[in-house]
């Protein structure tokens, strides 16, 4: 299991960066490795260089930028774990991102680095779509912004240009009366959810205003349940009626570990977990 | 700027420098290391998944099979071999203590993650404790040994 | 786990003395090594001129290879050279891999490299030879395979089916042997039985996952024509023994070194095609060849082991006692039968030890192994166990629930009593010195049943289901010569141990037991230095090296407490003696009235004595001031063997109580106990730590592991993310205690250890959850007994 050979360029600047990335498209990006690297491992990939961005300045900072909380792309998981402002402002990250694989991978692992490479079954895509999270990026052209939950197009697909790089992701605040909850069910700590759901709720006094359901490992990419929010909305949980919803409108994808019935079963049940932590 | 299959780092493992030293752009830490005789460093799996492999790198645990030697530059390693504070003297006599190891293959990387928790001054339960090294495959011990040692060194240490 | 606080073997002498070491917890001084990154393992030798090799595998279950052009792959960067089967059968005869004594065995054949079929997905067919692993890996890319796939024989229950794909045409039929146990009328007997329980499991496939991958390093010496083999095996000897019969080599100028192994298992004891070739390729090149298996190709060549379907039955009397069992079981093994051992051990031991703690009159067992393209499977810890304890411990329960007793009742009911030894398995094995009785009587008092039973009722009125198991099992252990040696292998079942007085007052000791972890080392020195009167830190000991060690079987089937400690007690016994004449010829004093005590020759009524040092400065450097005809030997060598029986049985009793996740299917084992007796314990800790480890191993195979293949004989899930093995978080603190019922077959009194938690853990965690299940009249038949298996059962999806 070595990697195949390839060439290697330490990028001193995002400019650096992006122009290599742009004139070659056998070309990646190296930012925390530990998706990448594995694949390199495992010969599942063979790029003719690896443009290592994880040295540029001022690209790992998080901070308040207007009503958003800005989160550089090469911020680490633990980075943002112990982050003051995160604590502070949006501490429902740090519970996430303790179900993250291992605190050596979190170490490790960027922020920008998960976003971008949208494993359908990691917790960070999902959490930015619930958010209505902002992505930027930049290019040969100059930043752009995206939505989060327009981002995702299909299995490890995004709408990243051959010349972009992700550098930051833009998270609106939550105000007072929003929440955002999750849970996942996975075999073993740390591993893949089987299925998992992030769910941002507004509450209005203890009645629900609003809900995003947004699910991950149970597709392509994040599946957003948006009937089957309007009716937990509606009528509270209904474990027949919701199943049924989000059996018509999410396409589940068994694999490896559970079925798509068992994922499905699971999506169900994952929001009668998400109304008793909200209870709580 | 140009993109090179080789290029040159310097870097520190355990005080000792390593300058100007040429290292393939494809190798990974783990097996640079290994190559220059630090063979406590283990490979388990090169996907990051078991760590035996895992490493101090700039004060913090890290996956070596999954960093390459060429990203290692300007860094400040520590391996295994390079343990010599009273911290860890006290760890690893609890890990003898408790026969906290039987093969010692994933005890390496094991260390390495026990010497993160205690670093981190948190008095943890035995179930925090089995989630902070369940990163960590020992298939010998049944890790309880090895929970027993890490609770008995935060007890002691911190 | 503490000392010993009784004498538990007073044949050893008391444990007032002061260097008493048997019988207690000392930490593993000589393994410290390991926290400091000093292991030696097989991967971290490098050699002067070595080569790396890499293996181009096959992709396909089942296929022809047409053509295969290595041309270009010879000249990638790096490489030496690239061999197909051409070049290695000219340094490496073939091996069959079946023994003579349990009746027809058919298995082809089989060579190093695939000759022109490939049998199973990671069958090697090519190997590249290069400066580094990197470079081999980039050569097998531009090596050209013409394929022909062909259709593949998965699925072992249709292997005999009329239109199954026959794998070895020239036997006819994917048969690979078959046995029928056949003791008393069970017709009859179910006839005359108040109540018949019947049930069908099945078990996945899975694999050890030892850490440390296989690994080899093969240094032919063309000037001395000897070939040094560094190897991560448990078998040294046996290893030695088939590198020279299939090199053609003398035997005597083989010399295999196993230093540290970073776990085996069972794993690293068969012989692998391609370790094989790697010592033909150093024999051809005489060049030193290094092979460490990779992750990825460990899950598709090590071997694979406990795939099985059985069904039983059970019938009992009014009472509760059992009166017949019958089970039929089905295992489906590789294309080939493993070397030496052959893949059909496991299966004989589903039949020899299913129902062994229990008397049971009419029992009849048939056992069928066929082939399929899928990996080999081979003897992996506990062989067989995993599935004989949790037929009949399933079986057992279902009984006691259908006749309306306790499942400790049922199984009091019917266990050998403890005063009934010798006495034999329902299959006719013999079996001495076991406890069934007490052992279950003691995990009793640990667990409180009634206290369980309470919360069962409590919780399922809350929706949370509970449930407990408790079982009872016999291990196999200390094997004689009836195991393999009877067939035909060279598999030793002697042990020697070989130990010296040196000029400095040292001991040195020597065995042929060999270290993967489980502290040979350690308890070598502790009976050593115990018997022999001398300090821990005095003796320093050799193990796994076949120019340095006596003859010997290595470690397996858990043998080397009771089989080389035997030898080393010998040892270590003659060797006092010799010292102790030495010293009364020296002393002028009668050798009665001496003991050696603290490296010390001492004088049991007071007065001078004279240290180890001492003495054997004078046997060595001035031997002149002996009396005439003092035999100056201050070294002795013993050995020792089990005769008559086939194997000395442990027994242990488990128990554990689960709760099960409605929702999610998800199983928390609350509590786990185990009580075992495993006779005189060298080192308690070690004891329990082999207890404690061989349970989470053995949970593994019962929640989560299992080898995926899809129908096409790929296997699925071969990476170490996706292949599920127990983390620590998931996994219970396991209580330890023990009975002790000293084996009469040596003084030692030692049994095995290594093997009853793998063996028993999956019964009792089944059985528990079948237990929890049944509350609402459900249960699960399949291991690994997963979330979405628990789900189905409850009808949720």
């Amino acid at each position: 299991m070595k990697a195949p050979d390839f060439s290697y360029f330490e990028a001193q600047n995002i400019e650096d960066a992006i122009k290599y990335k742009s004139e070659d498209d056998e070309a990646v990006i190296l930012a925390g490795g530990q998706s990448l690297l594995p694949a390199l491992n495992m010969r599942l990939s063979s790029p003719s260089c690896l443009i290592d961005i994880s040295k540029i300045n001022n690209l790992n900072e998080i901070k308040i930028e207007g009503d958003f909380i800005n989160i550089g792309a090469l911020a680490t998981h633990s980075d943002v774990m112990n982050n003051d402002l995160i604590n502070e402002k949006l501490p429902c990250l740090v519970d996430i991102l303790k179900m993250v694989a291992h605190a050596a991978i979190r170490n490790k692992g960027t922020h920008g680095g998960s976003i971008a490479y949208g494993d359908p079954a990691a917790e960070l895509p999902a959490f930015a779509v619930a958010m209505d999270a902002e992505i930027v990026l930049s290019g040969l052209s100059g930043q752009r912004i995206v939505d989060a939950k327009d981002f995702y197009l299909g299995l490890f697909e995004t709408d990243l240009k051959s010349d972009e790089i992700l550098t930051a992701i833009r998270y609106p605040f939550l105000s007072h009366n929003q929440h955002l909850i999750f849970d996942e069910v996975c075999r073993r700590h740390g591993d893949y959810a089987m299925a998992g759901l992030m769910a941002k709720v507004e509450l209005d006094q203890s009645k629900i205003n609003n809900l995003d359901l947004v699910y991950f490992a149970t597709g392509d990419k994040p599946n957003v349940a948006q009937n089957t929010a309007k009716l937990v909305i509606d009528d509270g949980y209904d474990y027949e009626k919701l199943k049924k919803s989000l059996a018509s409108e999410i396409d589940f994808a068994g694999d490896l570990n559970s079925s798509s019935e068992m994922k499905l079963h699971l999506a169900t049940i994952l929001i009668n977990k998400i109304l008793n932590k909200l209870e709580r | 700027m140009s993109a090179k299959n080789s290029v040159n780092i310097s870097f520190s493992v355990n005080g000792e420098n390593f300058d100007d030293v040429t290292v393939p752009t494809r190798q990974h830490l783990a097996d640079y290391l290994r190559s220059q005789g630090l063979t406590g460093t283990h490979l388990g799996c090169e996907q990051g998944a078991c760590g035996a492999c895992t490493i101090e790198m700039d004060g913090k645990a890290v996956r070596s099979c999954l960093i390459l030697a060429s990203q290692a530059n300007g860094s400040s390693i520590t391996t295994v071999e390079g343990f010599d504070d009273e911290v860890m003297e006290k760890v690893k006599n609890n890990f003898l203590k408790h026969n906290a190891f039987q093969c010692g293959f994933c005890s390496p990387g094991m260390l390495m993650t026990t010497k993160e928790i205690i670093s981190s001054k948190k008095k943890l339960s035995r179930d925090e404790i089995r989630a902070e090294i369940s990163g960590n495959y020992c298939r010998c011990t049944g890790y309880q040994s090895i929970v027993d040692a890490i609770e008995e060194s935060i007890n002691e240490i911190n | 786990m503490d000392d010993i606080k009784v004498n538990q073997n007073p044949k050893l002498g008391s444990m007032d003395r002061p260097n008493s070491y048997i019988g207690r917890s000392l930490p593993r001084e000589n393994a410290k090594k390991h926290l400091e990154g000093g292991g030696q393992f097989v991967d971290d030798l490098v050699l002067p001129r070595m080569l790396h090799v890499a293996f181009l595998r096959s992709p396909f279950a089942h296929a022809e290879i047409k053509s295969i052009n290595v041309e270009e792959a010879k000249t990638s960067p790096g490489v030496f050279d690239v061999y197909t089967a051409k070049e290695i059968d000219e340094y490496c005869k073939p091996w069959v891999g079946t023994l003579g004594h349990l009746g027809e065995m058919r298995s082809p054949e089989q060579t190093p490299l695939a000759e022109k079929i490939v049998r199973w997905q990671g069958e090697p067919i090519a190997v590249v030879i290069a400066n580094n692993r990197a470079q081999a890996e980039d050569a097998l890319e531009l090596i050209d395979v013409d394929w022909e796939e062909k259709d593949a024989q998965v699925d072992m229950e249709t292997a005999l089916d009329d239109n199954a794909v026959v794998i070895h045409p020239e036997l006819g039929n994917n048969l690979f042997w078959t046995r029928t146990v056949n003791q008393g009328d069970v017709n009859q007997a179910f006839k005359a039985s108040h109540a018949v329980v019947e049930t069908t499991l099945d078990f996945a496939r899975h694999t050890g996952v030892t850490l440390e991958s296989r690994g080899i390093v093969a240094d032919w010496n063309k000037a001395e024509g000897k070939i040094t083999i560094y190897h991560n095996g448990q078998a040294p000897h046996m290893m030695q023994h088939i590198i020279a019969k299939h090199l053609e080599v003398n035997e005597g100028l083989v010399r295999i070194v196993s230093r540290d192994v970073g776990g085996s298992f069972g794993i690293k004891v068969h012989v692998y095609p391609d370790e094989m070739a790697v010592a033909a390729i150093s024999k051809k090149l005489g060049r030193p060849i290094k092979f460490i298996a990779d992750r990825l190709e460990s899950f598709t060549t090590d071997i694979h082991a406990r795939c099985h379907k059985i069904s039983g039955k059970l019938g009992v009397d009014k009472e509760g006692k059992i009166l017949a069992m019958e089970i039929n079981d089905l295992s489906g093994i590789g294309p080939f039968s493993m070397y030496p051992r052959t893949s059909a051990i496991e299966t004989n031991q589903v039949l020899n030890l299913s129902g062994a703690p229990y008397i049971i009159p009419n029992y009849k067992a048939v056992g069928t192994v066929v082939f399929q393209n899928k990996t080999p499977m081979c003897q992996y810890r506990a062989v067989g166990h995993p599935i004989a304890v949790a037929i009949t411990e399933a079986l057992v329960d279902k009984a006691a629930t259908k006749i309306g007793i306790n499942l400790h009742e049922i199984r009091k009911k019917n266990f050998i009593p403890d005063n009934a030894y010798p006495n034999k398995t329902p299959s006719g094995v013999p079996l001495e010195d076991l406890s069934h009785q007490a052992s279950m009587d003691k995990l009793l008092d640990m667990m409180n049943i009634d206290d369980i039973e309470k919360q069962k009722e409590s919780n399922l009125a809350k929706g949370v289901l509970t449930g407990y198991g408790v079982i009872a099992m016999c291990e196999v252990t200390n094997p004689s010569p009836l195991f393999y040696g009877v067939g035909g292998a060279h598999i030793s079942s002697q042990d020697g141990a070989s130990i010296r007085l040196e000029g400095s007052g040292a001991i040195h000791l020597s065995s042929s037991i060999t270290e993967q972890g489980q502290g040979t080392e350690a308890i070598m020195k502790q009976i050593a230095a115990d018997q022999l009167g001398v300090s821990m830190d005095s003796v320093r000991v050799t193990l796994g090296d076949t120019d340095a060690t006596p003859y010997g079987g290595g470690t397996w089937a858990s043998r080397g407490a009771g089989i080389g400690g035997e030898a080393v007690l010998k040892a270590a016994r003659t060797l006092k003696e010799n010292i102790l004449d030495i010293a009364a010829a020296i002393m002028q004093t009668d050798k009665n009235s001496l003991d050696v005590e603290n490296n010390t020759v001492i004088r049991k009524n007071g007065g001078e004595g004279i240290t180890l040092q001492q003495l054997a400065e004078t046997v060595y450097y001035r031997g002149h001031e002996l009396p005439k005809g003092t035999n100056p030997e201050l070294l002795a060598t013993a050995s020792f063997l089990i005769e008559g029986i086939p194997f000395v049985f442990t027994n242990s009793a488990m128990g554990c109580k689960i709760s099960i996740d409605q929702d999610t299917g998800i199983v928390k084992i609350d509590k786990f106990w185990a009580v075992e007796d495993c006779g005189t314990q060298i080192n308690p800790k070690l004891v329990e730590e082999q207890i404690k480890g061989g349970v989470i191993q053995g949970i593994g195979g019962a929640l989560f592991e299992e080898c995926v293949y899809d129908d096409q004989g790929n296997m699925q899930n071969a990476t170490m993310a996706d292949y599920l093995v127990p983390m620590a978080y998931e996994m219970p603190d396991i209580i330890v205690d023990h009975v002790t019922t000293n084996s009469g077959r040596s003084i030692i009194g030692a049994k095995g250890a290594g093997e009853a938690g793998t063996g028993g853990a999956p019964a009792v965690i089944m059985n528990a959850i079948n237990n929890a299940l049944n509350q609402l009249g459900k249960e699960v038949v399949s291991q690994p007994i997963t979330p979405e298996k628990i789900l189905k059962a409850l009808g949720k999806i």
